[in-house]
């Protein structure tokens, strides 16, 4: 790199620029895997955080979270069987409610067992199943001013819910946070009558033996489709769970094409800017030819040039998207800072700026050393 | 070692459109010996220039630097020839912007994949100093006159020690009297390095310098008796 690294000491401010607009693709492309990370875990975050292999829905053509039913003998039948290790039964509803300051909220109501596998460990407060009203928090509904022992009132069904533990981390499903009650209790709430039952009298049976889903952990060889059959449920892999959330599916893949778009254009605009600065040098390398120097030995400067200009305004970006990060990591902007996006970021940037800047560079092979005669014949 | 050129034709075009850029031309020189080739515009001294430096394919004849004929060559074949038999000295002397003098002279120790080494920057101070450039070492051509750049362009000639030494109207861009110099001191390097030396030109005032002198017209050669 005898001429590219002599080239950028003597035009420093034109390769900074060249750097600069290399930085600035590498933060959007960064910053914008990030974002998406972040947008998609605001969207299923609940989920992913469900220890199950499997989830079982009702028995129809498409899973999904709003319109399934389980009856008890379909949890029961799942339980026991060879290889499911575990077979909880769940409940899952979407509730408008409000504080007692009238505060309103959208929340997701997961029924669950206390002290089954499902039951996530709090930080502040204690779990379920102490009080039968009592109910853990998401750390999201903190920021509606919801604290331990508040009480949240679901709208239309008036029943009560008494904040007894708050997590650490934020769950949501479809964008909403999620509220974790004993099963029992989101049985009330979601099948129960308005208000609960009239004074002396209690719920019939018939309302505990309906769930929304059942979680699994499977063994591997299960039958699953026999099982499914025998049981009257559709059964669905972890990333099948993550795509029946609502609207999950299409913002991945709105993410995903617009993430795909980002490489194709950094490809594009890292070529266009190798390709303005190689036909700039045709004469200079028409000139290096002239002096005896091989198409190998050109194109192994240029090319080492660009790399070395990517590179370094990769890395910039880079250094500019965490300090985005520290400006927004405590706010509510759904940003998601993890190892394998940034890398896997990284690594696209780089490739897509090398083939842009190569589809560039190889003309390089056709310029004809006769121009340094100034003749071009 | 020698520059032959025998019976060299090169024709641009075909059918009905055809130029003659070269015609049935022939020389035979000798190391140490300078030829100024002179002609107006568009002879074809340059087009001699590009064949003899294996720019240029001819399309009848054959050229043999030394012992190699180098006509038919392939192109990475003429680069390695370029590399390590021919020295150019262009026009406007041609130097790359980003480099330094000296670096102008150690980018060709590096085309030839060699680590610049010690031994080769000292080379490159000796043969500026000998252009009378050794209190211009590291500056870029943007902070040279012309003559300066012309200097350093004969000096980058020589680093390799080439056995031709191929010179495109070096006094074009120059005065009367640096044009004078820099003729003069080609000359002196030519005889002090035993370099065939084919000199394109179009100025009268520079002949005297040159141990031969042909003419050109129409891509014909004929040597003038000196």
């Amino acid at each position: 790199m005898f001429v590219a690294i002599r080239d950028l000491k003597f035009a420093k401010g034109r390769f900074f620029l060249m750097g600069s607009v290399v930085a600035l693709v590498a933060f959007l492309v960064i910053t914008l895997s990030g974002l998406s990370a972040g947008l998609v875990k605001a969207n299923i975050s609940g989920l992913m955080a469900l220890p199950a292999t499997h989830i079982a829905f009702e028995g129809t053509d498409h899973p999904g979270y709003r319109n399934t039913m389980i009856e008890r003998y379909m949890w029961e039948g799942w339980a026991g069987q060879d290889g499911v290790r575990h077979a909880e039964p769940m409940g899952h509803t979407v509730f408008n409610a409000r504080t007692e300051d009238n505060t309103p909220l959208e929340i997701a109501l997961w029924g669950i067992m206390p002290d089954s596998m499902i039951e996530p460990a709090v930080s502040e407060g204690v779990g379920l199943g102490i009080d039968d009203d009592g109910v853990v928090i998401t750390r999201d509904l903190l920021d509606d001013g919801v604290k331990v022992g508040d009480t949240i009132i679901l709208d239309r069904v008036l029943t009560e819910l008494k904040v007894v533990g708050i997590l650490n981390e934020s769950r949501n499903i479809g964008h909403l946070p999620v509220i974790y009650a004993p099963l029992r209790k989101w049985q009330e709430a979601t099948y129960g009558p308005p208000g609960g039952p009239p004074p002396g009298e209690q719920l019939p049976d018939i309302v505990f033996d309906f769930v929304s889903i059942i979680l699994l952990q499977l063994e591997d060889g299960v039958d699953i489709a026999a099982l499914d059959s025998q049981n009257e449920t559709l059964t669905v892999d972890r990333n099948g769970y993550f795509a029946a959330s609502t609207g999950y599916k299409s913002e991945v893949q709105s993410v995903q094409m617009i993430q795909s778009l980002l490489f194709v254009i950094s490809a594009v605009v890292i070529g266009a800017f190798f390709s303005i600065w190689t036909i700039q040098r045709t004469k200079e390398i028409g000139l290096i030819k002239a002096l005896g120097a091989s198409n190998a030995y050109v194109l192994k400067d240029a090319l080492g040039q660009a790399i070395l200009i990517i590179g370094v305004g990769t890395l910039v970006g880079l250094l500019c998207m965490f300090w985005f990060y520290q400006s927004v990591k405590d706010t509510e902007l759904p940003f998601m800072l993890e190892r394998a996006t940034i890398t896997t970021s990284i690594i696209m940037l780089l490739i897509a700026g090398i083939v842009g800047a190569t589809m560039s560079i190889r003309r390089i092979t056709k310029v004809d050393p006769i121009i340094a005669l100034g003749r071009d014949q | 070692m020698s520059l032959n050129v025998a019976n060299v034709s090169l024709v641009f075009g075909n059918g009905g459109e055809q130029i003659k850029a070269l015609d049935n031309v022939s020389i035979d020189l000798q190391p140490g010996q300078l030829m100024a080739v002179l002609g107006p515009s568009g002879a074809g001294k340059s087009s001699l220039l590009a064949v003899c430096g294996g720019l240029q394919t001819p399309t009848s004849g054959k050229i043999r630097v030394g012992e190699t004929e180098i006509t038919g060559m392939s192109g990475a074949a003429l680069t390695c020839i370029r590399q390590q038999q021919i020295g150019f000295v262009f026009q406007q002397s041609n130097l790359l912007s980003s480099l330094t003098a000296v670096d102008q002279l150690l980018l060709l120790v590096n085309m030839r994949g060699k680590r610049v080494g010690q031994a080769d920057r000292e080379r490159a101070i000796k043969l500026l100093d000998e252009v009378g450039m050794s209190h211009r070492l590291n500056r870029r051509p943007s902070q040279l006159s012309g003559g300066e750049r012309q200097r350093v362009g004969i000096a980058r000639a020589f680093m390799m020690n080439p056995k031709i030494l191929l010179v495109d109207e070096p006094t074009s861009m120059l005065d009367q009297h640096r044009g004078r110099q820099i003729v003069e001191l080609l000359v002196r390097e030519c005889h002090e390095h035993g370099v065939a030396t084919l000199m394109v030109t179009h100025d009268h005032g520079i002949l005297d310098n040159a141990d031969r002198v042909v003419d050109i017209s129409d891509g014909q050669l004929s040597e003038r008796v000196q």
